[in-house]
């Protein structure tokens, strides 16, 4: 009998915080907040920052639990591990780097917690059939699929590729390739070269002697600058310059006017957009944090703000990956549903856009039906 | 034809860089039988003085190369008699551990102060170019560059030959001990050698500043360079740097035309392999020297 009371005690105790308050639901996020991929890391933190106190201004509490991985797989997978059997989390956001993100999908159906990656852009992440994994951007090769269908309508006939001798850059061309093949595009140069030399002007005076239509670039940081620099200096004018992501869509690149005029990139976000609460997102994060939001942020923002809206509903882990698999949002990053197709499971067909730099600022000019300005061709000094 | 020229002239240009690296680390290694691993970074404390300089004080990256070389010379000067004297006769193990040290701990406090975000210094002539009839473009800041580089290589070429500070600098690396006993004051020289071994790696990082970005990290890869190019020239021996730098930039340009800038740098090491099988002294090296 006492035994019988003790335990009707126990189970009104726990019962007790459920019955009387919405308890705020608990949440992971997985980030990159120290190592070599700190610098992007950061603004994936920043954009989360701002999701949660949107959340809260809206009255919805949330429990953020934040775990580092230093940009390394075995950190992120002993993060994951640790957010969903010790802290109990329901969700887990992250992590950033595709390295990190493709490990912890491969565990999300063994704990049944579910995933959302907000920026990694490896394919084969969202390709395994992870019942539990779901991908907010678009991934990888979208980045050079959108950059061709934006200039297909000038009927190009050439192209030629500049890339780094990188796991990047060798990726993003070999889908390049594909895209062009589609588009009978014929390749009259290919040059893959050694970062952080100082000389490329002999590369790009074989690529100017080649007469290409396109230039396709692939680039990290400087070295993109480093190129557009020695390519004004040859006088290699193609028809257009294509960058694609990375090197291409810095703030830093675009300052550098002489040279980034009329460039054309592929990205997942850009402020001016005509995504609702795109360019209020952009405001109010340069307001907070003094510079401008890169597209990790806002897809940050959006991943955390999606998680949290279905996990307060769902309050479960297996009713939130229901919740997540039939759920629609349209937000900053545009309409956002995690569907089946073309050999993904639980990816968002997500809408890259194109934007092309005009004195200094990053403009989006495809696809039509999300920009305001357009495409100027073909590319001039 | 037009390939073949503008792969010339820009490695030759290019190449006038990287002996200027080059003649700096080899003067510190004819004067005192050390390998300079700190070069690199002393590079890239240059391009970083340059780098503020001009955003700093609005001093064009050529002309602040006149601010540049003496406090240069002044911080080599000064590592020299606090560190390097301590090992100089000390093994070569040593002497490249701590070279190394010092290296380290300027990239890593580079890093801490000016962090790992990459800084590109623009002047109105950043991506500006001669265009030479035949459609051959050659780029105005390294045309500059070179011409400098040529200037400071003639200068100290004077210097050592004419001045008596530079004969007993050249008295010491010819012979330590001797030049000693014929009264070189040996522990200044090596100071003035280590000075102007700075000097000189601060003023290539300042001279290829504004057509690089500017990098914690950034010395590293001319450290390579430069100690290809000391090797292939014959350590010690400035004429021979001077030379060597030309060629790697020419092979380097070559390779990248006529096989792949991939494959530039597997180019350059094969022939510096088979100089140092052929001709293990160097290309001025004279034979028996270490």
């Amino acid at each position: 009998m006492k035994q019988k009371f003790l335990s009707l005690i126990a189970a009104a105790l726990l019962a007790f915080p459920i019955l009387t308050s919405a308890a705020p639901v608990k949440i992971g996020f997985i980030n990159s907040i120290t190592g070599k991929e700190a610098q992007i890391g950061e603004n994936l933190t920043n954009g989360v920052t701002l999701a949660i106190e949107d959340l809260k201004a809206k009255g919805i509490q949330v429990v953020l639990v934040k775990e580092d991985d230093g940009g390394d797989p075995k950190n992120a997978l002993a993060a994951y591990e640790k957010l969903v059997t010790r802290d109990g989390v329901i969700g887990v956001v992250g992590p950033y780097t595709s390295g990190c993100a493709n490990v912890v999908a491969s565990r999300a159906d063994q704990y049944k917690v579910p995933l959302l990656i907000p920026a990694a852009a490896k394919e084969e992440i969202t390709m395994k059939g992870y019942k539990n994994v779901f991908r907010l951007n678009a991934p990888a090769n979208v980045y050079s699929s959108v950059l061709m269908k934006a200039v297909a309508p000038y009927k190009p006939k050439t192209i030629a590729y500049v890339y780094a001798a990188n796991d990047f850059g060798v990726s993003t061309v070999k889908t390049a390739q594909e895209n062009a093949a589609k588009m009978g595009l014929k390749e009259v140069a290919n040059e893959k070269y050694q970062q952080g030399q100082p000389d490329y002007r002999s590369s790009l005076a074989k690529v100017k002697a080649a007469n290409p239509d396109f230039v396709f670039l692939v680039s990290y940081d400087a070295d993109a600058i480093l190129l557009m620099r020695q390519a004004k200096e040859i006088g290699l004018s193609p028809k257009a310059f294509l960058g694609a992501g990375a090197g291409y869509t810095t703030a830093q690149f675009a300052q550098q006017a002489e040279i980034s005029n009329l460039v054309i990139s592929a990205t997942q976000w850009t402020d001016d957009v005509n995504w609702p609460g795109a360019a209020n997102f952009s405001l109010r994060y340069k307001a907070k944090f003094g510079k401008d939001p890169s597209y990790h942020a806002a897809c940050a923002y959006e991943a955390m703000r999606i998680m949290v809206l279905t996990a307060t509903t769902a309050k479960s882990a297996v009713k939130l990956q229901a919740g997540l698999k039939a759920g629609v949002w349209n937000g900053i990053m545009g309409p956002v549903k995690f569907a089946d197709y073309g050999g993904y499971t639980n990816q968002n067909n997500h809408p890259m856009l194109v934007q092309q730099i005009s004195n200094g600022k990053y403009e989006t000019v495809y696809p039509a039906q999300f920009s305001k300005k357009e495409l100027i061709y073909p590319f001039k000094r | 034809m037009l390939l073949f020229l503008q792969a010339l002239l820009s490695g030759t240009l290019t190449g006038g860089v990287y002996a200027l690296a080059g003649i700096g680390m080899s003067l510190v290694f004819g004067v005192m039988n050390i390998s300079n691993f700190a070069h690199g970074d002393l590079m890239m404390l240059g391009m970083y003085f340059a780098y503020f300089a001009f955003t700093l004080l609005h001093i064009d990256p050529y002309v602040s190369l006149v601010l540049i070389m003496p406090t240069a010379f002044l911080f080599g000067f000064l590592m020299e008699k606090v560190f390097i004297s301590r090992v100089i006769h000390h093994p070569h193990q040593n002497q490249i551990l701590l070279t190394v040290g010092l290296g380290l701990i300027m990239s890593n406090t580079a890093l801490l102060v000016f962090t790992s975000d990459p800084k590109i210094l623009t002047t109105t002539y950043s991506s500006s170019a001669f265009n030479l009839p035949g459609g051959i473009y050659l780029s105005v800041p390294l045309v500059i560059s070179f011409l400098i580089t040529c200037g400071i290589t003639a200068i100290l070429s004077l210097f050592l030959l004419k001045t008596r500070t530079g004969m007993a600098l050249r008295a010491t690396s010819q012979n330590r001990e001797a030049a000693q006993l014929m009264g070189i004051n040996v522990a200044k020289m090596s100071g003035i050698a280590f000075g102007i071994g700075t000097a000189l790696a601060a003023t290539a990082g300042a001279l290829i500043a504004p057509t690089y970005y500017i990098h914690p990290l950034a010395g590293h890869s001319f450290l390579l360079k430069a100690f290809t190019i000391c090797v292939l020239g014959g350590l010690g021996s400035v004429a021979g740097a001077g030379v060597g730098g030309l060629i790697i930039g020419v092979v380097e340009a070559m390779s990248s035309t006529y096989i792949s800038s991939d494959w530039k740098d597997v180019v350059v090491f094969v022939l510096f392999l088979a100089v140092l099988l052929l001709r293990p002294q160097g290309l001025f090296g004279k034979k028996g020297e270490q």
